[in-house]
């Protein structure tokens, strides 16, 4: 079997193919695919999530990596849900009813105004650094308060930034668990909430006694509800 | 390796990604890299992607952006001659046809691995992958046309350089022409 010989009259191009027509050996792709499967294996990230399907604010889905909690979905459908954590994580979640069993029935008791407070780990390693340093600030607001985008970026040390502090809690990855809905306008109003679901940020003030009057609230300090 | 989607993606498409990284870069052991590369950063990619009609040109797109990085890095840091490997030898040949063979191999990959690499690309997507020039653009860029003009002249160029040593070949390399 000679069959790289380039033989004076003949296609040299028989030479070219004789060495890579046949391509790698069967062991050679072997052992490449086995090394391909365990990279795979060690770098995908693990996400799973699930879903609390009947609460007073609908279905509430919620997504965990490795360091905490990192998606809760209100208003959304299930295929919508992981889209959209598929998209921030960079992996496709799985659906799993033991690894998110605890957040979920913190959750759920917290909705039902069985607990006051959420002791799950949050995730922000995903949003950029401003919004991070605004969902914490958002974090340290007492339940049954509110405060207003305005204050909130004061707080910040940035007083000109409240509508960049209103985009940062309107893209807020963990609703609930990052309480963006103690935001309010200046007048107490409550705006933009997952778009424009203002009822369920009513609904989650109510449920922490806020008091309310229509679509406004009371700002701590302030007296009357809203303006 | 969650996703079951991008695990039948690993299946139907590793040992032609692999296949091909093997014919481009000449070197086993670097198309195991750039093999696991290109996956690592496909599962990546992947939940983000919208279409799934073109996986298979999308997977060659990113095996061949790594593997245009890796020789990048090789041109500035490595200067062996590389073998492909020696599974293709002929174990009841004597010695000195082994050894015929083997230098045979080595020149014929050397001569490959001269191309210009957009000629070379073309070259084994078209020959020994079995792409059509239309995928062969989408996948290195250009038209359809370019990517066959790649294809002649890099099979003009390795008739040239491969010629059978002889006298002609010695006055035509002395000229200055292969």
């Amino acid at each position: 079997m000679s069959r790289t010989k380039i033989v004076k009259g003949k296609d040299p191009m028989q030479a070219v193919d004789a060495l890579y027509a046949a391509g790698p050996s069967g062991t050679t792709v072997a052992a490449a695919q086995i090394r391909l499967r365990a990279a795979l294996r060690a770098q995908a990230p693990q996400v799973y999530y699930d879903v609390l399907p009947r609460s007073t604010l609908g279905a509430v889905y919620l997504a965990a990596g490795p360091d905490g909690l990192l998606a809760v979905g209100l208003a959304t459908d299930e295929p919508g849900f992981v889209r959209r954590v598929a998209r921030r994580t960079g992996a496709t979640p799985v659906r799993s009813t033991e690894r998110l069993r605890h957040a979920r029935q913190q959750v759920d008791e917290y909705l039902r105004g069985k607990r006051s407070a959420l002791q799950i780990d949050v995730d922000l390693s995903h949003v950029t650094p401003f919004q991070r340093a605004v969902l914490e600030a958002a974090r340290r607001i007492p339940r049954g308060t509110v405060i207003t985008y305005g204050e909130m970026a004061a707080r910040l040390r940035r007083p000109r930034a409240g509508r960049a502090v209103g985009q940062a809690l309107a893209h807020n990855p963990v609703p609930i668990l990052v309480p963006c809905h103690r935001v309010v306008s200046s007048g107490g109003e409550l705006r933009g909430y997952l778009g424009d679901r203002i009822g369920l940020k009513a609904r989650l003030l109510k449920l922490e006694g806020v008091p309310m009057l229509g679509n406004r609230c009371r700002i701590a300090g302030r007296s009357g509800a809203g303006r | 390796m969650p996703d079951p989607t991008f695990e039948a993606l690993v299946e139907r498409h590793s040992e032609e990604i692999y296949a091909y990284l093997w014919r481009l870069l000449g070197d086993p052991e670097q198309a195991s890299d750039c093999l696991q590369d290109t996956f690592l950063r496909a599962l990546r990619a992947f939940p983000r992607l919208r279409h799934h009609e073109h996986l298979r040109a999308w997977l060659y797109t990113i095996a061949i952006h790594r593997a245009r990085s890796l020789l990048r890095q090789r041109a500035r840091h490595e200067s062996r001659q590389r073998e492909l490997t020696d599974e293709l030898a002929d174990p009841q040949a004597s010695v000195g046809q082994r050894v015929a063979e083997r230098e045979t191999r080595r020149r014929v990959q050397a001569a490959v691995e001269r191309l210009p690499s957009k000629q070379r690309e073309a070259l084994i997507l078209r020959r020994y992958q079995g792409l059509s020039y239309g995928e062969i653009a989408s996948v290195v860029g250009g038209t359809a046309a370019a990517a066959r003009t790649n294809v002649h002249l890099a099979q003009e160029r390795l008739k040239s350089w491969l010629q059978p040593e002889d006298g002609e070949g010695r006055l035509r390399r002395r000229r200055g022409e292969a």
